[in-house]
């Protein structure tokens, strides 16, 4: 095998097992942008347009989110998600001090659970 | 958002239908929350989202005046709120006896519906209603003044410009803007007794919750000797806020109510956790407030400017 045969085998190989990691991070920072946005909706203050929400945003202690904004935001996220994601179960486990105190990364994780389909990483 | 218009009211309203296919004998479950420091979410995050899992079809809204819903200038008057309800079941197309399940003021208003429409109405919940066959409206009267009162010094407007949180700040606001912009105050004071005839032919089955320690503790004795069918579960170490103390066991409670054979399932015991005791404070008995209820406020103020 020549120097330039193994470096491609070594690139083939990883894509193999980093292909699913790789793919999961791409779905949860569309699915974190996704919610977002319905975040900045649904508090519809200027501060939250100049906030940078992450996935360690918590919606209690940094949005400072009203449980009436919450209950507006799940609305919004059963509509864009479908019954694909099942919100209702996800806070039915939960009361309302575990809501609000949740990172928004739980919620973007959940969704991206709910959604996950198996990974198909090629020929190798 | 969800919203709907009945009764010439714009209403936001959540139904979240029960997991699995709806069918018949799926219980219809709609909620009825507190009066001015309260709107739907209380119960959608608490007993709403469990009772749908669980396969209920529930329907949560916040009243006229309180939460997403719209602020009239007037028409808070008991009979108006019924006629709310009226006009949601309607637009929803909800056509079958439903499940109400009320708190506080929700609870007072789920018994009156019952009084009115009792053939709309499979049973009834009841989460520490108040509950009086003289002076009713006159009491809740007294109640919205006070929070009015306690609501209205400089020492709230200055924790509300520089202590209170969005949270606090946004609630205060909103509860503010009810009592002083609207008639509700005055249209508590309208709120016509219970007829105690009508309550004793009351057909549905009624489930009352106290707290042991609530304030209002008193009136259960009352409710449960005039209205027939009533099961009475009053909670050690709990107050008027029970829904949202002791939430895991309602959601027992409701599960067993609505959805299992009561005749031989016997009803949840309710094991009190040591840990946790709530106390009424003795102003809130007495419904004056204390010269130092703005205390902490003041203090958290002193603290936020001193940053």
């Amino acid at each position: 095998m020549t120097d330039q045969q193994t470096i491609m085998a070594g690139a083939i190989a990883a894509t193999g097992e980093e292909v699913a990691q790789m793919d999961r991070s791409a779905v949860e920072a569309r699915v974190l942008a996704e919610i977002t946005e319905d975040v900045r909706d649904v508090i519809g203050e200027e501060y939250a347009f100049d906030m940078d929400i992450t996935m360690d945003t918590s919606f209690g202690d940094d949005l400072e989110l009203e449980s009436i904004e919450f209950v507006a935001l799940a609305d919004r996220l059963r509509e864009r998600y479908g019954a694909a994601v099942d919100f209702v179960g996800f806070l039915a486990t939960r009361d309302v001090d575990q809501v609000i105190n949740m990172r928004i990364g739980e919620v973007v994780e959940f969704v991206v659970d709910s959604q996950s389909t198996p990974v198909t990483t090629g020929s190798i | 958002m969800s919203e709907i218009v009945a009764n010439n009211v714009r209403l936001h309203v959540q139904r979240i239908g029960p997991r699995g296919a709806a069918g018949t004998g799926v219980p219809t479950v709609v909620m009825l929350h507190g009066m001015v420091m309260d709107n739907m979410s209380s119960f959608y995050l608490s007993l709403g989202t469990y009772l749908s899992d669980a396969g209920c079809d529930v329907i949560c809204y916040d009243l006229r005046g309180h939460g997403r819903s719209e602020r009239t200038p007037e028409g808070y008057q008991l009979a108006d709120s019924l006629a709310d309800l009226t006009g949601l079941l309607d637009t929803l197309g909800v056509d079958h006896p439903v499940h109400l399940v009320g708190n506080s003021y929700g609870a007072t208003m789920a018994l009156a519906y019952g009084l009115e429409h009792g053939e709309r109405v499979a049973s009834l919940t009841l989460i520490e209603p108040p509950f009086l066959l003289e002076g009713l409206g006159e009491e809740m009267a007294r109640s919205l003044g006070q929070i009015l009162a306690a609501m209205s010094d400089d020492e709230v407007e200055q924790w509300l410009q520089q202590a209170a949180g969005r949270v606090a700040g946004r609630a205060t606001r909103s509860a503010r803007r009810l009592l002083q912009e609207t008639t509700i105050a005055t249209d508590m004071l309208a709120t016509p007794p219970f007829s105690t005839e009508a309550l004793g032919r009351l057909a549905m089955p009624v489930l009352a919750v106290y707290g042991e320690n609530s304030d209002i503790i008193g009136q259960a004795e009352t409710l449960t000797s005039v209205v027939p069918d009533t099961t009475l579960v009053v909670l050690s170490h709990h107050t008027h806020m029970v829904l949202r103390e002791a939430t895991p066991y309602l959601r027992t409670l409701m599960r067993w109510w609505l959805l299992d054979d009561r005749a031989t399932t016997a009803r949840p015991d309710y094991v009190p956790l040591a840990a946790r005791r709530f106390e009424t404070p003795q102003w809130v008995t007495d419904m004056v407030p204390p010269p130092d209820l703005n205390t902490p406020r003041t203090a958290a103020a002193a603290e936020s400017s001193g940053r």
